[in-house]
């Protein structure tokens, strides 16, 4: 019943509100995106973006006061996640989507070894050879440049950051899924251990077979790891292609932004410019038109009241009115 | 101006019955930051940088070693004495969210510390009003929006904006920033270090930035002098740029290496540095400190700890110095 290739991934017109006090307000609106099989995809937005909403609904994991509204989720060998219910979400989940969360230093349980966690999750999922289960885990481990043996028997406290990640990796791998999420991997890691962790999660994804989706907030994360890169904004995707494409030439002003204001090692450091304004939450995300309008060089008079569509040109998806079109950018408002 | 020479520091670790186990968090540091100039420490977590950010601003006592403050060594003073020394140097923390008190107002927050700079000078209750307000356009916030609000109701940038706020009330003369933007949106974060640049050239105000992302350091210390860090000792130090288009000790050059690329603007530089383990604090600590991780390592390495050696403008730690091109270069 476990599938042996990467699956690929189709999300369309997803739409996830959260109900507040104001009425449902939409974190997700209408996005729609494609995850090749075999490939790594990132996401990188800001906090508010909805790129963490985004990455549980291919679990169908969105936790009240949030569900999903409207759209679907298709994952090959599973069907629409969006229609699965019960029992059979759950075994969905972990067998067939593998999920590394945020902080994921945090998410093992402090009173239990990592071995008996682990074999918590194999009894959950029914497996019959539970030492067949721990040989596997072991090997991951190793492959991770961990000391298998120990590492099942350590609690917790007993490991380090880049450890309980490798950990985090480990269990998200080790029911054989092949599709795997990993959300914001390396916040909280220093450089030289989120290299190697990088370093492992592109040795993993190609030896295994995976299609891999990195949740991150770091474009240099992204820009290191990934095959295809897709831009959120104000639940939204502004723009989707590959990587080197979007990041050496990007279209939509908001990336075009993001890339200016990364201070970096090389080139003139001043050229670094920030973005003026501030993003959008959840209740400041303006209900028609662009979301990015109050921010934008290119704003025209269109962009105040249609949400532009996203219109994909030579594998490359922008969503903006101006790009493309002949247009008389307005002087944006300077925010703090 | 202040000048550090030979900072130590050990943690003592409770242990088990066979005795507590002692941890090395400084090997003596020295240093010095002048009046207006900027200082970046930068080192992988748990290598000693905060402990030194901690020390230099007065909230964590040292073991040995002594901290020079305009010509007045620390030590010579009793505590209750360093205190108005200490006061000119102001920490600003690394999460914003948790450094202000979420049940006081913005304006309450700046209250409390410009209550004790109006009594020290004489001055009213006008004049805090009025000094509230102008620190806050100076951090480049709108006092009327900030002032009555909570923390809560502010973004991260905002926050972090009112935190320095909160630092200049004092009239400090140095800013000490550990990791102070890694908390922030990434659009936002540069608007705060553009702050810090700022206000280095405004006020003349010195900076000691405590990171691991160098390229931030580049960004408001270029002119700066650069300190990489290991295991609580120096390894390499000189002007900033200068170390990071030329570093010679191999952990400087791993360092620069674990930066990500970014594939499309820049290519990888051709002699990138990967450790061959991970930190260990169990290492043993004779010789140098990096040898079981440094893929250059000789026997000598693992024997004897290599000294700080200067050439008048840079120095390092190492037996085997050798300039790499390990930083990525800006596609054409």
């Amino acid at each position: 019943m476990t599938r042996t290739s990467a699956p690929g991934v189709r999300v369309k017109d997803l739409t996830v509100v959260y109900k507040t006090p104001a009425g449902e307000l939409p974190a997700l609106g209408g996005v729609s995106l494609s995850l090749a099989p075999g490939t790594i995809t990132g996401i990188v937005g800001e906090s508010g973006s909805g790129k963490s909403t985004l990455a549980l609904s291919l679990l169908n994991a969105v936790q009240p006061p949030g569900r999903i509204k409207e759209g679907s989720v298709e994952i090959d060998g599973l069907g629409n996640v969006v229609e699965l219910t019960g029992e059979e979400l759950r075994r969905a989940r972990g067998r067939q989507v593998g999920y590394v969360f945020q902080a994921a230093q945090n998410s093992l349980n402090p009173l239990k070894t990592v071995g008996k966690q682990l074999l918590d999750l194999g009894r959950s999922h029914d497996f019959d050879d539970l030492p067949a289960l721990l040989k596997d885990a072991r090997a991951l481990l190793g492959r991770m440049g961990l000391d298998g043996g120990r590492v099942l028997d350590s609690y917790q406290h007993e490991l380090s950051g880049g450890m309980r990640q490798r950990v985090g990796i480990m269990f998200a791998l080790v029911l054989n899924a092949h599709l795997v999420v990993l959300d914001e991997p390396t916040t909280a890691l220093d450089m030289i251990t989120q290299a190697a962790i990088l370093k492992i999660v592109r040795d993993v994804h190609h030896e295994r077979g995976l299609t891999t989706l990195i949740i991150t907030h770091d474009m240099g994360v992204a820009a290191e790891v990934t095959d295809s890169l897709a831009v959120m904004y104000g639940g939204r995707v502004v723009e989707h292609g590959p990587t080197t494409e979007v990041l050496g030439s990007p279209r939509h002003p908001y990336t075009k932004g993001l890339i200016r204001a990364i201070p970096r090692l090389s080139g003139d450091i001043d050229e670094a410019r920030a973005l003026p304004g501030r993003p959008p939450t959840l209740g400041t995300i303006p209900k028609q038109g662009c979301v990015f309008r109050e921010r934008c060089p290119l704003r025209i008079a269109v962009c105040d009241t249609v949400d532009p569509e996203p219109v994909t040109r030579d594998a490359r998806t922008v969503a903006c009115h101006a790009v493309g079109h002949l247009a008389t950018p307005v002087v944006p408002k300077e925010y703090v | 101006m202040i000048t550090a020479s030979g900072i130590t520091k050990t943690y003592k670790q409770r242990g088990n019955m066979l005795g507590a186990r002692a941890v090395p968090a400084l090997r003596g540091v020295d240093f010095r930051i002048e009046k207006g100039g900027a200082v970046t420490f930068i080192g992988e977590s748990g290598c000693g940088k905060t402990t030194l950010g901690r020390i230099v601003a007065g909230l964590e006592t040292y073991d040995g070693g002594d901290i020079v403050i305009d010509g007045t060594p620390m030590s010579s003073l009793k505590p209750r004495h360093r205190e108005p020394f200490f006061r000119r140097i102001q920490l600003i923390h690394q999460d914003p969210y948790s450094a202000l008190n979420p049940t006081r107002t913005i304006h309450q927050t700046l209250a409390a510390p410009l209550a004790l700079r109006a009594k020290q000078t004489g001055r009213g209750k006008a004049w805090m009003e009025e000094r509230a307000r102008e620190l806050l356009a100076l951090v480049g916030i709108d006092p009327g929006y900030v002032l009555p609000r909570y923390p809560h109701q502010l973004s991260g940038g905002m926050r972090q904006r009112v935190v320095i706020a909160r630092a200049l009330t004092v009239d400090p003369e140095v800013l000490v920033a550990d990791e102070s933007v890694s908390m922030i949106d990434v659009s936002l974060r540069l608007g705060v270090l553009a702050l810090l640049k700022d206000l280095r050239e405004r006020l003349n105000v010195s900076v000691l930035f405590i990171t691991h992302d160098i390229a931030t350091a580049r960004y408001i210390g270029g002119d700066g002098e650069l300190y990489v860090i290991y295991r609580g000792q120096v390894v390499e130090s000189g002007p900033t740029e200068r170390v990071i288009s030329g570093p010679v000790h191999p952990y400087t050059q791993s360092l620069l290496s674990a930066i990500p690329v970014l594939h499309g603007v820049e290519r990888p530089g051709p002699e990138r540095v990967v450790p061959t383990e991970a930190l260990n604090e169990a290492h043993p600590d004779t010789g140098c400190l990096f040898a079981r991780r440094c893929p250059f390592r000789t026997d000598r390495c693992e024997a004897e700890l290599p000294s700080l050696v200067s050439d008048g403008e840079q120095a390092h730690a190492c037996y085997h110095p050798q300039r790499r091109n390990v930083i990525p270069v800006e596609a054409a």
